[in-house]
């Protein structure tokens, strides 16, 4: 099982001995991104770093005026040995229809949820998936054991919970005569905070609270997973070096457990069931 | 040149045949299980294969929705479902998943519409669903005139768009919050809505997001100049009045625009008919412009409750000159009310006599869910599923 990342800043430098791939958000193509890079940064990054796998997440709705760029932008990408985050299924088409020769993830956020789908786009010659944060650990299991695809499991982050194309926080400064540039907001009932993060291409909302799957990782490891992700929050370089240990030692230190217990006990859907008809 | 369809939602059989009796083209419904409205009444086996024959009757269609975003267990379960729904007379699936799409075609000979849950937004997105085999797309709510267009003319492909109705703040399929602020889950149907919910900032100022509504009554015309195939009407859940409302007043419209007699006033008295059962502002979206400030609400929930609705008809007399009706909201004499019918005739008149059940005459029908009678006299042909509305409250004095 290998560990992918995405940092907050471009210093990979700093994590390239404890990481396995690295995920880059390509410039003005990428959404809940902190950083991105442009496809010379791209590929510098590519030449630099032969031992990372390179992730690179083209995962915004793509518009009919953003097709042409695309095009050149897959065509660029499929010249280097990198992957190919997609959400949007022009995506998939502008490959099939320029035969390129691309290594693509399917990275469909909240859509990513059962294994028959999986194999679907494995037949379509998607490699690997990045699994739904919403799915319980077994479901993750059920996918490992019955889809052929290589999947990969967010196991740390604030996670993104939803997309929308306005822009909201401008919307807001409007309203209320302010400046803000993200907001926080409370949601009233759980009292959980969200951020609210606005970009080029609309507004993302992300949980204010670290998912901590650290305790996961070792089920994770057992049935399969072939990679965990690890998005940047604080103390992260640690918290990498750890993880790489960990996974080396076949996840056998149950220090690691006890010692990321301080991130938090939020365990996302993994041990949570979601519903969807509300007894009456 | 072939006419658009009117697609109407149905949230059970007796809002299918009413929506189809007022001109609805076709309908889509959900099935107890796959549909993204889980909490809806939904449809039994037996129910579809009723709702189709109705609709078949008419020579009009039932779409049924698989849309939700499948887990493990449900798709293992999904295919058996598939045989027997098409076997009940389904014209067409709504589906969002890939998967079943090429399930679905390799296996039976039925039409597969691609669901708005996929948000759709541009040409290439719908080429490659076109080389999956799907028959029409339904595009993602957040389209200009100018996309959707681009979309038609670069792809060949029948394309559905929403007309009307409530909107999500985000994309669809790309929305979990009701997951994370109340276990439901958005995708399978759970949906509960916390866009419409409002948040705090530390400043314990509030923030929301809820949009207004979309209203495209105006931009009907256009929708049908660019070639968009089918006007899609949000709302399995709404109920029988403003189903016959909408779908009548935008079947009117279609109509006035092929018989090339869709004027500006005409327009206006339709707009005002529409509003009579809005429950929120309107807008119409990204139509024009990107959607802005001026497309959402900055305090929190915003419906207001909607009493123009009076009651339906149950039969005319015509010898004794008498609507017999059951109530939904009070009433009384000289209240200008506005009866309309499902084959799109609509009469305008002052209350002039009121009678209970038991024919006592009375000055104010105060009872919702009584029946009582009205003094109309009408050449009109007054069928099943009529209804009244009120136009305006009269300052009749209440005496009894």
């Amino acid at each position: 099982m290998k560990l992918v990342v995405e940092l907050n800043s471009k210093n990979i430098n700093n994590y390239k001995e404890y990481i396995d791939g690295v995920i880059l958000g390509l410039h003005n193509f990428s959404v809940f991104n902190n950083i991105s890079y442009t496809i010379d940064e791209i590929k510098d990054i590519s030449n630099k770093y032969k031992d990372l796998e390179l992730f690179i997440k083209i995962d915004k709705n793509i518009f009919n005026n953003e097709i042409d760029s695309l095009k050149e932008i897959l065509i660029e990408l499929s010249k280097l040995d990198v992957k190919i985050m997609f959400y949007d299924l022009s995506i998939l088409e502008l490959v099939r229809k320029l035969k390129l020769d691309c290594d693509l993830v399917w990275s469909q956020t909240h859509m990513v949820t059962n294994y028959k789908t999986c194999n679907y786009y494995y037949d379509k010659g998607v490699k690997s998936a990045l699994l739904s944060k919403e799915i319980t650990l077994e479901e993750i299991k059920n996918i490992n054991k019955l889809s052929n695809i290589n999947t990969i499991v967010e196991v740390v982050s604030k996670p993104s919970v939803g997309y929308s194309r306005r822009k909201l926080v401008t919307n807001y400064n409007k309203d209320n005569n302010s400046n803000f540039k993200n907001l926080v907001v409370r949601e009233k009932v759980t009292n959980k905070d969200y951020i609210v993060k606005e970009e080029n291409s609309g507004t993302g909302f992300i949980l204010d609270e670290v998912l901590n799957g650290t305790s996961v990782i070792k089920d994770l490891y057992e049935s399969n997973t072939n990679y965990i992700l690890m998005r940047e929050i604080d103390g992260f370089l640690e918290l990498v070096k750890d993880t790489k240990s960990y996974i080396n030692n076949k996840c056998m230190d149950d220090n690691y457990i006890y010692k990321y217990k301080k991130l938090g006990d939020n365990t996302g859907f993994f041990f949570k069931n979601t519903i969807y008809r509300v007894i009456k | 040149m072939k006419r658009v369809e009117l697609l109407s939602p149905a949230g059970d059989l007796e809002r299918l045949k009413v929506t189809l009796l007022y001109g609805a083209d076709a309908v889509y419904i959900g099935g107890e299980r796959f549909g993204l409205r889980a909490n809806a009444t939904n449809f039994t086996l037996d129910e579809i294969k009723e709702g189709c024959k109705f609709a078949h009757k008419l020579g009009k269609k039932v779409y049924l929705t698989l849309n939700i975003v499948f887990h493990n267990e449900d798709i293992d379960e999904v295919e058996s479902y598939i045989k027997d729904v098409v076997d009940a007379g389904i014209d067409a699936f709504i589906v969002s998943d890939p998967c079943i799409i090429s399930y679905i075609k390799e296996n039976f000979n039925v039409e597969v519409h691609l669901s708005t849950q996929n948000s759709t937004t541009n040409y290439e997105a719908v080429n490659y669903f076109k080389e999956e085999g799907i028959d029409r797309v339904v595009l993602a709510r957040e389209l200009s005139k100018s996309e959707i267009k681009e979309i038609i003319d670069k792809t060949n492909v029948d394309i559905e768009v929403f007309i009307h109705g409530a909107m999500c703040t985000c994309f669809s399929g790309r929305c979990a919050l009701s997951n994370y602020v109340t276990n439901r889950d958005a995708n399978r149907g759970g949906c509960a809505q916390v866009c419409r919910f409002s948040f705090s900032n530390k400043d314990n100022k509030e923030f929301t997001m809820a949009t207004k509504d979309l209203n495209m009554a105006r931009y009907i015309s256009d929708l049908i100049d660019i070639g968009v195939v089918s006007l899609k009407v949000e709302g399995r859940m709404r109920s029988l009045y403003y189903l016959a409302t909408v779908i009548g007043t935008y079947r009117k419209i279609i109509d006035d625009y092929y018989n090339n007699s869709l004027t500006e006033e005409k327009l206006n008295i339709y707009e005002e008919r529409l509003s009579r059962v809005a429950n929120r502002e309107v807008s119409s979206q990204y139509f024009l412009k990107e959607a802005d400030y001026t497309d959402q609400y900055y305090t929190g929930r915003c419906e207001v409750s909607n009493q123009d609705y009076l009651g339906q008809v149950i039969s005319y007399d015509k010898k004794n000159k008498l609507l017999k009706i059951y109530e939904r909201n009070y009433f009384k004499l000289e209240d200008k009310v506005e009866l309309f019918t499902p084959f799109g005739d609509n009469i305008t008149f002052n209350v002039e006599k009121i009678y209970t059940e038991d024919m006592d005459s009375i000055d104010v029908a105060r009872h919702p869910d009584n029946i009582y009678y009205i003094y109309l006299d009408t050449d009109l042909e007054i069928g099943e599923y009529s209804m009244i509305r009120l136009i305006c409250k009269s300052n009749y004095k209440v005496k009894n």
